[in-house]
C-alpha cells in the first residue's frame, strides 16, 4: 500500500480501478507528399480547423450552459489561438513548402511556437502555452480523424489517473463511468477541481508524480476529504475506508431532512449558517439547502484570464444574477482581492517584481493604489444594489489599518454622491465591514470598529500571517496549524472585541467548514459562519448537534492553553458524535 | 512598402491588452504586416506572434507593410500604438 498526500479538490471517497489517461506525447510520423497531394492535404488540414471550430463553439455552449460564462470564455480564447496565421496559414505553408503530411507539419510548428512560449519571461504569456497545446491537441484529433474518446476505453467504473486533465477533458468526464480522478498537477481552485465539485465527483490534485507510481487495474481510493491517494491499501485500509465511504453517504442522506429545521444548537443558542458562493458554480448543490444569506462573494475570477478589467456593466449582470439567488437575505460582496501578479495583465503599470506577493501589494492595497478599478467595483455594487431587494454589504480584503478603511469610506461615499446625483440609490443602505485577516487588523481592531458596520474573519490568511507559514509552500505546510494557540486567541480576541460594540462577527474561512472547528467557534460567540455549500448541511448538522454549554467551556479552556498538542487533546474530551442525527 | 520604426513609450510595453488590440486591427487590412525586434520578425496579426515579441518600454521596433492598403493600415496602426502610449 502506498498513500500520496496531495490536494483535497473535491470532497468525497471513491474506490475502484485505476484508468491511466495516457498523456498526449504522440510523436508524428514525417511522410513525404507527391507535389500532384499537396493541395489535397491542405485542404484535408483546413477541413480540420473546420471541424475543430465546430468542436469549440459546440463545446463552449455546452460550457456556457454547465458551467457558466468562465469557462466559455477560455474556449473564446482557444478560437483566437485556431485562428492565429501560426495556425491557420503558417501549418499550410510547410506542408506545401516540405512536401510533408499535415500532422508532421502542424507537430513542428506546435513545438516550435511552445519552445518559444516556454522563454518568454511574462508569466501571463508564457502560461498560454497550455492552452495552444489544448487547441492542437483537438486539431490533431480532427485530422486523424480517430477522435480518441479517450473515456470510452472505460469499461468498468473506474478512477481516472491522470499527469493532468484539462478543462476540455473533464467536461467530457460527466456521464462516464468515472468515479473520482487524481491528478499530478492542479490547485484546489484549478478549472479542473471546480468541475469536479460541480460534478460531484470526488477528486485530488496536485500529487507531484504520482501517476508514474500506478499500473491501470490497481485499486486505488481517492479520499477527497483529507487529499489523500491510496494505492494498493491493505485489507484493513479498505475496510476502514468503506465504513467511511458508508458514513458519508448515510450523512449526506439524513441531512436533506434537517435542512427545514433551525440553525440552533440543542440547547438553544442561535448561529446564524450563511453560504460562501461562487457564481461560476451556479449548481444544483446550491438549491439542497436553505442558508440565511451570502457571506463571501469572492469576485477576483472576474479579473481572471483576461486583458481588461471587467466593465461596471458586466459586474453588475453578475452580481444581479447572483443576488436573485437571495431574495432579501444579506448578500456579502468582498472588493475583488487581486495580488500584483494580476496588475500588469490588466493593463496596469507595476513598478517592479515582487520577492514576497503574499507581503505586497495585493487586496485593498492594490485598489488604493489604483482607485478607478475600486470605484468602478464600488460602481457595479451600489448600482446592483439599487436593483435587487437583496440586503448588499460590501467587504474590505487585506485590511491593516484604520487608515485605509477611513480611505476606502471616502472613496465609497464619492461613489453613493455620484450615482445619487444621477438618482441611482441603493434600496437597503449598504453596510460596510472588513476582513479580518492581518494580525496587525485584529490588535488595532478597536479603531477600526467605529468606522464599520461588521467584521468577517478570513482564517485561511490569518493563519498563513500569524504563524509566518506559506501553506502551498511544502517545506513549511505541516506548520500550518489552526489549533496554534496563537490562531484560536486572536480569533477569541476580535470576537470579543467586536461584540462589546455590538458588531456582528462572522468567519468566512474554511475554518467555518470544518466539523471539527466549529465546537470553537460557536463557544468563543461567533454569530455567523459563512460556509462553502458543499459542507452547508453537514456544518449544520454538526451545529444542532452541539451543546453550546460545553462549547463555551471548550473555548474558555482552549485560548488558556498554550500548546496545539494540548488543545487538539482538549477537542477529543468534548467531541459530538456525528451519527447521532 | 512601408517600413517605420517606433519606440515602445508606455511602461509596460506591449502587454496583453496592446498585443491583442494590435493584433486585431493588423487582421482587418490584406497588407501583409509585420513587427521586427532584435532581428525576430512576427506577423503582427498573430496574437501569440506579438506575445513572443513582448516589447519593453524604450525598445524600438520595426513595423513593415506591404499590400494593396499599406497606407491605410500603417496610419491605423499608429494610431493604435499612440492610444497604446497615451493609456499610462
Amino acid at each position: 500500500m502506498i498513500t500520496i498526500k496531495g490536494i483535497a479538490a473535491s470532497p468525497g471517497v471513491a474506490i475502484g480501478p485505476a484508468f491511466i489517461l495516457t498523456p498526449d506525447t504522440a510523436i508524428f510520423e514525417k511522410k513525404k507528399i507527391p507535389a500532384a497531394n499537396v493541395q489535397g492535404e491542405v485542404r484535408r488540414y483546413q477541413e480540420a480547423i473546420e471541424r475543430t471550430l465546430e468542436d469549440l463553439n459546440k463545446t463552449e455552449a455546452s460550457a456556457q450552459e454547465l458551467f457558466g460564462a468562465a469557462y466559455a470564455k477560455l474556449l473564446k480564447a482557444h478560437k483566437l489561438i485556431l485562428k492565429d496565421p501560426m495556425i491557420s496559414q503558417g501549418v499550410p505553408a510547410r506542408i506545401e513548402k516540405d512536401m510533408i503530411n499535415a500532422e508532421y507539419a502542424l507537430y513542428t510548428a506546435v513545438q516550435e511556437i511552445t519552445a518559444k512560449f516556454e522563454a518568454i519571461k511574462d508569466e501571463f504569456f508564457r502560461e498560454r502555452r497550455f492552452d495552444i497545446a489544448d487547441v492542437a491537441k483537438r486539431l490533431f484529433e480532427n485530422l486523424t480523424l480517430k477522435k480518441q474518446n479517450k473515456f470510452a476505453a472505460i469499461k468498468e467504473p473506474s478512477i481516472v489517473i491522470a499527469h493532468n486533465l484539462y478543462p476540455y477533458d473533464t467536461i467530457n468526464l460527466k456521464g462516464k463511468k468515472v468515479l473520482g480522478f487524481a491528478t499530478d498537477v492542479g490547485g484546489k481552485t484549478s478549472h479542473t477541481a471546480l468541475l469536479a465539485q460541480s460534478m460531484q465527483m470526488p477528486a485530488v490534485v496536485g500529487l507531484s508524480t504520482a501517476a508514474e507510481k500506478i499500473k491501470n487495474g490497481d485499486i486505488v481510493i481517492v479520499d477527497g476529504e483529507n487529499g489523500l491517494l491510496v494505492i494498493n491499501p491493505t485489507p484493513e485500509a479498505m475496510e476502514a475506508y468503506k465504513k467511511e465511504q458508508g458514513k458519508i453517504k448515510k450523512v449526506e442522506h439524513s441531512l436533506k431532512d434537517i435542512n427545514d429545521l433551525p440553525n440552533i444548537t440543542k440547547d438553544g443558542h442561535r448561529v446564524s449558517l450563511y453560504v460562501n458562493y461562487d457564481p461560476r458554480r451556479d449548481f444544483k448543490e446550491m438549491d439542497i439547502f436553505t442558508s440565511e444569506g451570502l457571506g463571501l462573494l469572492r469576485t477576483e475570477f472576474l479579473y481572471m484570464d483576461r486583458f481588461d478589467p471587467p466593465s461596471e456593466e458586466e459586474q453588475v449582470a453578475v452580481y444581479k444574477k447572483a443576488a436573485s439567488r437571495f431574495d432579501v437575505r444579506p448578500f456579502t460582496v468582498r472588493l475583488a482581492d487581486l495580488g500584483g501578479d494580476k496588475i500588469s495583465q490588466l493593463g496596469l503599470a507595476r513598478s517592479q517584481e515582487e520577492d514576497n506577493p503574499f507581503m505586497g501589494n495585493r487586496g485593498i492595497r492594490l485598489f488604493l493604489k489604483y482607485p478607478n478599478l475600486m470605484l468602478t467595483q464600488m460602481r457595479a455594487i451600489v448600482k446592483t444594489a439599487a436593483e435587487v431587494d437583496a440586503k448588499v454589504k460590501l467587504m474590505m480584503p487585506m485590511i491593516s489599518s484604520v487608515e485605509e478603511v477611513v480611505q476606502v469610506k471616502k472613496y465609497f461615499k464619492t461613489v453613493l454622491a455620484e450615482l445619487s446625483a444621477q438618482r441611482i440609490t441603493p434600496k437597503n443602505p449598504i453596510d460596510l465591514g472588513v476582513m479580518i485577516e492581518v494580525p496587525s487588523a485584529a490588535l488595532s481592531l478597536d479603531g477600526i470598529l467605529p468606522q464599520v458596520d461588521f467584521v468577517s474573519i478570513g482564517t485561511n490568511d490569518l493563519i498563513q500571517y500569524l504563524l509566518a507559514v506559506d501553506r502551498t509552500n511544502q517545506e513549511v505546510a505541516d506548520l500550518y496549524d489552526a489549533y496554534h494557540p496563537a490562531v484560536l486567541r486572536t480569533i477569541n480576541f476580535v470576537v470579543q472585541a467586536a461584540r462589546k460594540k455590538g458588531k456582528t462577527v462572522s468567519i468566512c474561512g474554511e475554518m467555518a467548514s470544518d466539523p471539527e472547528m466549529v465546537p470553537f467557534l460557536v463557544g468563543i460567540g461567533v454569530d455567523i459562519l459563512s460556509v462553502s455549500p458543499r459542507m452547508f448541511l453537514r456544518i449544520k448538522n454538526t451545529l444542532r448537534n452541539l451543546n453550546f454549554k460545553d462549547c463555551s467551556n471548550l473555548a474558555q479552556a482552549a485560548i488558556l492553553l498554550s500548546s496545539s498538542a494540548d488543545i487538539k487533546k482538549l477537542k477529543e474530551y468534548y467531541k459530538t458524535d456525528e451519527e447521532n442525527t | 512598402m512601408i517600413k517605420e520604426e517606433i519606440e515602445i513609450k508606455n511602461r509596460l510595453g506591449i502587454h496583453a491588452r496592446p498585443a491583442a488590440m494590435l493584433a486585431q486591427e493588423a487582421g482587418k487590412y490584406q497588407s501583409d504586416i509585420f513587427i521586427a525586434k532584435e532581428g525576430m520578425e512576427v506577423n503582427a496579426k498573430s496574437i501569440m506572434g506579438i506575445m513572443m515579441i513582448a516589447a519593453e518600454q524604450g525598445s524600438r521596433v520595426q513595423l513593415t507593410v506591404q499590400g494593396a492598403d499599406e497606407q491605410e493600415a500603417m496610419a491605423s496602426l499608429k494610431d493604435v500604438f499612440n492610444k497604446i502610449f497615451e493609456e499610462e
